[in-house]
């Protein structure tokens, strides 16, 4: 058992570096390089000097290159295209290439420094997810364990059943740009009502407030975004289980579960709720991503310095190290989900294993 | 739902609402709170990666000579007057400054021309993101201050154009004392540093001043001393949500009577929230929790003003700007290299309509790239162009095209070379709206007349480079200007082709006359050839200006001394103070 286990993980580990590798070496090969973004504005009027010639742009970009590392070859080998005189062919560049340093530098835990900033990446990348893990983990958590309640008494088949049902495919139909912009207009809108802030996280520090009214502070400004995400996970999540709970309450071994004087909820969670989890295992685990991603819309609608913000700014501005270190973490992230969603498949069916 | 939403969770909500709300008011006076839409992402001096850094490292630090808002062109900062200009032969220029006898760094050490120095060797310190700075202010040679009096000093500057008078003076002062406190590169000269090949290995002392320089330099998240003479010091920064700074308590400049403009700093903090959604901003303004909303979008602003809630909370301005929207053809293209085609063509945009729809009417027609404003040197015997596809299908018959059937495809036979068809490739940046509209617009307006026009919506990254590859047929774009610099070399200039002229364009006429502008001292002489190279624009037709932009800002009305300004970003926030019945005493 523990064999296979390790045998999957090592399949995750190389899966993830082939996902990293692919994403590095595309990023590398487009027609916009990382450092077009560090050179000066071209086509403008407005400055007093500029590089203007090509040949002047042109030393300013080797210079830009060679103080990045970037004049060094993409890989260990590249194919050299065909001129006048020689047919195209292969050729071979050693280690001294742009992939084998960042792979040395990644196995060594060292993911590189942002092109722009400076920033060491992994110091980026953790200032983002200390705002994304609590928000979205907790979202998720709360969400979850509403879903799974609402689900339950949707599978009772109570009276307002269909009503609920309705309202929750309604509000899976609605993308989350729409969700989240309508509560920041109804609910943070003076012409409304501004019961809530419109944006950020409290600009204050524990330290300037002392923990207490801190947390109050940051779960005030959290419960609009918190909702958000919330009312674009919880019909999908509640509406499968829903679903599944019921076709299980159809099955005859519910029926000798009633036999035995079970009332409908003991028969939901001690008989049915294990066998109907098995999809929304998946839809669960599919989640876990969101995590360490962020949600970039959520985090631009209520202006949130998360991982989603991060990483679209990361490839707007072509800062290939933080874009690849993102790249990594959500791989990663997602691939372990994966080997999650198999673990709790043999927990939830023993047959599978 | 009442199982859902009991009563007491909606009183908790309410108590923490109430909790927050009483918390998030301090006592004493709050910070001029001012919207950004993205983060400045570094704070270096010899790197500022976009217009937020500037605004920020113009807070912190100062220059030789700063943009002075009340006027419209540069102003003495560190400087106590403008350089004394001496021309040598025909290719050197001799600037000479004298720095104010008050300025100091925050430790009370004066700032001297060892600093100036310093400063210009950093550019050229192997190791430190420099290489555009380096190209900046490259054309400056050598230094030499004054033995007797190290406030003086001269700049001996490589050419003889006008702008090294204000480009000598445009960049941040760096101090000596925290970045080579030891006076290790004194010795060394700049120009032995600018001769020293690019991949030679750094000595132990320039390995040093990079080191200290890049401990110096702020990140987000850790505090950094101050490195600047600026009048703000930074407080705090938490990537993509705010940066904070803070007026210094013992400014040099504040020893200056009277005090100029630019160094005004008035605010005793500043808060720069970064919120990247145009409705979230309106409704942070309209909450409270920002005081200033620049560059609002031309939607969003009539919409605030329209609003009968904001109108007595907050103030509006608009102010004309020195960006200009404006097509370009890619004039190396075979079908595109003659004038009148070009020319044809440019009847295609409907530049009254664009100004209407994008801008709701906000902005100014032009006839070329000179501000309608600029009364001496705009050209006002050029009439405006005209929206006109039946003009431009007789011009383009003119240009030597022909279709073979009413509707059908624009052929012509050039003398030499292979027959060509007039089918147009139109790039423009799609993440903005208004780019998208003037490309529809164009297509249109060319399908009406027979032209097969494609579009190329292409990521803001991406433009540029594209352009530069001249990968498009017909682009339109912002041009970003100011009122004070009359250089075309960078964008029409043959020299510039592959760099910023990305149009391609460049006779050796205009070449001369582009040339002559740059060099010209006299304003007469220089409104003469300008008036000519707006006319040799409009024949040669290589950009099609649409229209220039105009600025939008809107305000609280708790906010005094807001100076709206022509130039970038729109506002000075140095002279804003809050009006004092606007914050409880302590």
């Amino acid at each position: 058992m523990v064999k296979q286990w390790l045998w999957r993980l090592g399949q995750t580990a190389v899966g993830i570096w082939l996902l990293v590798s692919l994403v590095f070496l595309l990023s590398h090969l487009g027609p916009v390089q990382g450092d077009d973004a560090l050179l000066p504005a071209a086509g403008d009027l407005n400055t007093t000097s500029t590089p203007s010639s090509f040949a002047q742009r042109q030393a300013t970009r080797r210079a830009v290159q060679h103080r990045l590392g970037l004049d060094q070859p993409v890989f260990y080998l590249s194919w050299q295209p065909a001129t006048d005189t020689t047919s195209g062919c292969w050729s071979w560049h050693g280690l001294s290439n742009q992939y084998h340093h960042w792979l040395l530098s990644t196995v060594h835990g060292d993911l590189g420094t942002s092109l722009g900033s400076r920033e060491p990446v992994a110091r980026q990348l953790w200032q983002a997810l200390v705002y994304t893990l609590p928000l979205v983990g907790i979202t998720l958590l709360g969400t979850l364990l509403l879903a799974w309640q609402l689900a339950e008494r949707l599978a009772m088949q109570p009276r307002w059943q269909p009503l609920l049902q309705a309202a929750l495919t309604g509000l899976q139909a609605l993308p989350l740009f729409a969700i989240a912009l309508a509560l920041l207009l109804l609910l943070a809108n003076p012409s409304v009502a501004a019961w809530f802030p419109p944006y950020g996280l409290g600009q204050a520090t524990p330290a300037e407030l002392g923990w207490g009214l801190w947390i109050s502070t940051y779960a005030y400004h959290a419960t609009l975004p918190a909702l958000s995400l919330m009312l674009s996970v919880l019909p999908a999540v509640t509406l499968q289980l829903a679903g599944a709970l019921r076709d299980e309450l159809a099955q005859p071994y519910t029926a000798t579960a009633y036999a035995k004087g079970l009332s409908q909820p003991q028969v939901i969670r001690r008989h049915a709720l294990r066998n109907a989890l098995l999809p929304s295992l998946t839809q669960l685990t599919d989640l876990l991503p969101t995590l360490v991603a962020g949600t970039l819309v959520v985090e631009v609608v209520f202006a949130l310095p998360g991982m989603g913000r991060l990483l679209v700014q990361a490839a707007t501005t072509r800062d290939y190290p933080l874009l690849v270190g993102g790249v990594l973490l959500i791989g990663t992230a997602r691939l372990l989900a994966l080997l999650l969603a198999d673990v709790l498949y043999g927990w939830a069916d023993p047959r599978i294993r | 739902m009442k199982h859902l939403f009991p009563l007491g969770l909606r009183l908790a909500l309410v108590a923490l609402g109430l909790v927050a709300g009483c918390t998030s008011r301090p006592s004493k006076e709050p910070p001029i709170r001012v919207r950004w839409t993205r983060d400045p992402e570094s704070l270096d001096p010899l790197l500022l990666a976009n217009q937020y850094a500037t605004e920020a490292a113009n807070l912190l630090h100062l220059s030789l000579l700063q943009v002075d808002f009340s006027k419209n062109d540069f102003s003495p900062a560190l400087a106590e007057a403008l350089p004394t200009v001496t021309l040598l032969g025909d290719s050197l220029t001799q600037l000479t400054y004298q720095l104010r006898q008050a300025a100091a760094w925050d430790n009370g050490q004066p700032i001297t021309g060892h600093d100036v120095a310093l400063t210009l060797k950093l550019m050229y310190c192997p190791g430190l993101p420099n290489e555009s700075a380096r190209a900046q202010a490259g054309f400056i040679r050598s230094i030499r201050i004054d033995s007797l009096n190290p406030k003086r000093f001269t700049l001996t500057c490589q050419g003889q154009a006008v702008e090294h008078i204000q480009a000598s003076g445009d960049f941040f002062i760096l101090p000596e004392t925290v970045l080579d406190p030891q006076h290790e590169l004194r010795p060394t000269s700049l120009s032995e540093l600018q001769k020293r090949p690019p991949t030679t290995p750094p000595d132990s002392a320039l390995s040093r001043l990079a080191r200290r320089y890049l401990a110096a330099v702020p990140m987000p998240g850790s505090p950094a001393p101050a490195l600047g003479c600026g009048p703000y010091e930074l407080s705090s920064w938490q990537k993509n949500q705010t940066l904070r700074l803070r007026r210094k308590t013992r400014w040099w400049a504040d020893q200056v009577r009277p005090r100029p403009f630019v160094l005004q700093a008035q605010p005793r903090r500043l808060e720069f929230a970064i919120i990247p959604d145009d409705a979230t901003a309106a409704l942070a303004l309209q909450h409270g929790d920002i005081d200033l909303y620049p560059q609002v979008s031309a939607a969003q602003f009539a919409q605030l003003r329209a609003s009968e809630t904001t109108r007595e909370q907050l103030a509006f301005y608009t102010a004309p700007s020195y960006d200009i929207v404006a097509a370009g053809f890619n004039t190396q293209q075979p079908a595109l290299a003659d004038g009148p085609t070009r020319r044809a063509l440019s009847y295609l945009f409907d530049a009254a309509g664009l100004l209407q729809a994008t801008q709701f009417g906000q902005g100014l027609r032009t006839v070329g790239l000179i501000h309608p404003n600029d009364q001496r040197n705009y050209n006002r015997s050029l009439s405006l162009l005209p929206f006109a596809p039946d003009t431009a299908a007789l011009l383009l018959r003119r240009a030597g095209w022909q279709q073979t059937t009413p509707r059908g495809p624009w052929q012509r036979q050039p003398k030499a070379g292979a027959r060509q068809q007039l089918r147009l490739r139109f790039r423009y940046r799609a993440d903005d709206a208004s780019f998208e509209t003037m490309a529809l617009q164009f297509r249109a307006a060319a399908a009406s007349v027979g032209i097969a026009v494609e579009l190329l919506p292409t990521a803001a990254a991406a433009l540029t480079p594209n352009l530069q590859a001249g990968d498009f047929d017909v682009y339109v774009r912002l041009i970003k200007g100011n009122p004070f610099l009359f250089n075309f070399i960078p964008v029409l200039h043959s020299s510039a082709r592959g760099a910023g002229n990305f149009t391609g364009y460049g006779t050796p006429a205009s070449d001369q006359l582009i040339e002559a502008i740059a060099a010209a001292r006299q304003p007469a002489q220089r409104s003469r050839l300008l008036q000519q190279f707006q006319a040799t624009l409009r024949t040669d037709a290589p950009v099609v200006p649409l229209f220039f932009m105009a600025t939008r800002l809107a305000a609280s009305r708790q906010l005094a001394g807001l100076h709206v300004s022509h130039l970038k970003p729109g506002y000075l926030v140095t002279t804003m103070e809050r009006k004092p019945a606007s914050f409880p005493t302590p």
